[in-house]
């Protein structure tokens, strides 16, 4: 082996050490890639490189999206967004058997499209519609269970942070990912629904529908969620169709969820402070690990791991899809351990030239684009599975009475077709790549 | 006694309120950007006369942001980590590794500090320039790097009073909200 890769590899299990002693993963990288590099190549080249490096990464252009919706989402959280697109999605599916907890998910998937948190889906959320779910004598688990798995549903519905820092490492046009990902999106939306409808049909008694409301009360909610979907057509609308650049979009969202926020009194001059003191943590935790992402992105490119690795894996013999769906459980028990934004940032950068070198009988944009979903996919069922499920401590805390082993039983139905939608994304690329071909990205 | 405990306790509320203004006034930059780009983007939608230059500054009040953002990060232990190998571990330990998280944001944010400014100097030098608007890229390196040298401070106040302290000076400065 040559002399660089050992030091590479020595440098990858440091950075191991040093996430699994709880250090925060964006020092770690930092500093692995800060000595790794004057390791290999001496003092000067990382000391030169250290000038404007941190600059030149903060000001990527596509970079500038992530505050914007960072904001946006802080914004909506605070701005009661979730109450009138709960209460609509009540209006049309509470009728149903199971019909509140699919109107939770439904009203999930549409905050996600205003909100690009997982974890703030989850909250948000909650706290409308779990009242509601135990008014109705819902089963606890199906209720909390609905509410943790509704959270994942913001990652691949555009505005989506981690789908943007994907898109920025393997240098994906950004548009034209948000177009992949709505599909797959509305695929989840429909298997979460079908989840819930065979769930009351094996438990009868576990959703009951909600009382019969008036038709004013339908219609008044109905009308109440026009708002929100017109911010969500102006953002992505105006994205697909090519109006304006994601940047200018999401300020626009921003301006928008605001200015609503504003008219509707919901939005004291602390909500305002806090938002922003959210968005500037986000944020700048983003950046940061994005920054020693880049430092560990030179030192592995020098010590030639990733090269390694793909070469390793390719010429195992392995048929392609084989080595995909070992990169994929590879991925989905590393989001067990990490939250999906690090996780990203950590593996993509290694399985990308991996999957590159493949053969799946398609040009490399198109496989950019399929890999990128799947993997967002799965890194975020992480979110939902024991030992650390983000989402499902979210939930938790709110839901006291419920036993966290109680919420995990009641997102496995949840958990089991998400696999069931990346096994169809899997056998058909084309749920992926259709939209994008359509609308010309 | 108490009576110094409490001066020193006013002493280190006084960074620590800064940081949080620092960083509000990020935000303060960042939404200038939302409201240059929803203005750019709606008349060259409309007249087709966009904003000249508004994308070289999107880039550059953004970067600027994200630099102030980072001392208010250090302070709210806002930077993500792995806990499940810890979960376990006692407030002792975790205090002892979340210290040393704060001595590497200091030895990393003084060589920062150190290096952006000799970038700064050869930007001066050699007066890069944004494309259109001829602003001089240098502009932001002064607020980068005043930022920078804020990111020590906090990672020295994070240092004294790491994660899990009790009665920490940052919750009761900054006070606690969902």
């Amino acid at each position: 082996m040559e002399h660089e890769l050992v030091i590479g590899l020595a440098g990858l299990a440091c950075l191991i050490i040093l996430i699994a002693l709880r250090i925060p993963i964006a020092f770690g990288m930092i500093m692995v890639g800060g000595i790794g590099v004057t390791a290999l190549n001496g003092p000067a080249i990382f000391l030169s490189q250290l000038k404007d490096l941190t600059y030149i990464q903060f000001s990527i252009y596509d970079l500038s999206v992530i505050p914007m919706f960072v904001l946006m989402g802080n914004l909506a959280s605070r701005a009661g967004l979730s109450q009138e697109l709960f209460r609509a999605a009540n209006a049309w599916l509470g009728w149903a058997r199971g019909g509140v907890a699919m109107s939770a998910i439904v009203a999930c998937a549409g905050f996600g499209a205003v909100c690009g948190s997982s974890l703030a889906t989850a909250s948000t959320m909650g706290k409308v519609a779990l009242p509601e779910l135990e008014k109705y004598k819902y089963q606890p688990s199906l209720a909390t269970g609905t509410l943790a798995a509704g959270g994942v549903l913001g990652i691949l519905i555009p505005p989506s942070v981690v789908l943007v820092i994907y898109a920025i490492l393997v240098e994906a046009n950004i548009v034209t990912m948000f177009m992949a990902a709505f599909v797959p999106g509305i695929i989840a939306v429909i298997l979460f629904l079908i989840t819930i409808m065979i769930y009351v049909r094996v438990f009868p008694n576990s959703g009951p529908a909600r009382d019969r409301i008036g038709r004013d009360q339908f219609w008044q909610a109905t009308f109440g969620v026009l708002p929100v979907l017109l911010i969500f057509g102006c953002v992505i609308g105006g994205i697909f169709f090519g109006v304006f650049n994601p940047t200018p979009a999401a300020a626009v969202g921003v301006f928008l969820v605001g200015g609503y926020a504003f008219i509707r009194g919901r939005m004291s001059m602390l909500d305002l402070k806090f938002a922003g003191l959210d968005t500037a943590k986000t944020t700048g935790m983003i950046f940061l690990i994005l920054l020693g992402a880049e430092m560990l992105k030179i030192f592995m490119a020098r010590g030639g791991v990733p090269q390694a690795l793909a070469e390793i894996l390719g010429g195992s013999g392995l048929e392609p899809m084989m080595i995909m769906i070992f990169l994929l459980l590879g991925l989905i028990v590393l989001g067990c351990l990490m939250d999906s934004l690090s996780m990203i940032l950590l593996a993509i950068p290694f399985f990308w030239p991996v999957i590159i070198d493949l053969d799946f009988g398609m040009n490399t944009e198109d496989l950019k684009i399929w890999f990128g979903i799947l993997a967002l996919i799965v890194v975020e069922l992480g979110l939902i599975t024991p030992p650390v499920g983000m989402n499902v401590f979210v939930i938790s805390a709110m839901a006291k009475n419920v036993p966290m082993a109680t919420i995990f039983k009641g997102v496995t139905p949840f958990f089991a077709s998400e696999i069931v939608r990346v096994i169809l994304i899997l056998m058909f690329p084309g749920l992926v790549l259709w939209l994008p071909s359509l609308l010309g990205g | 006694m108490t009576q110094s405990l409490s001066l020193n306790r006013g002493l280190i509320e006084l960074p620590i309120r800064f940081i949080e203004w620092w960083a509000l006034g990020g935000c303060c930059v960042l939404a200038v950007v939302v409201v240059m780009a929803t203005i750019s983007s709606v008349t060259g939608f409309l007249f087709a006369t966009p904003f000249p230059g508004d994308f070289e500054l999107t880039q550059m009040l953004v970067a600027v942001a994200a630099f102030m953002f980072l001392p208010y990060c250090q302070l709210t232990f806002a930077h993500v980590s792995a806990d499940i190998f810890t979960s376990k571990a006692s407030d002792n330990v975790v205090r002892l590794l979340s210290r040393a998280g704060s001595l590497l944001a200091i030895s990393f944010s003084l060589l920062l500090v150190s290096r952006t400014y000799a970038g700064l100097l050869d930007y001066q030098i050699y007066l890069e320039t944004t494309t259109i608007l001829q602003i001089p890229i240098w502009y932001a390196f002064v607020p980068a790097i005043f930022s920078l040298a804020l990111w020590t401070v906090a990672a020295v106040i994070t240092l004294i009073f790491p994660e899990k302290t009790v009665n920490s000076p940052i919750h009761e400065a900054l006070g606690e909200h969902d």
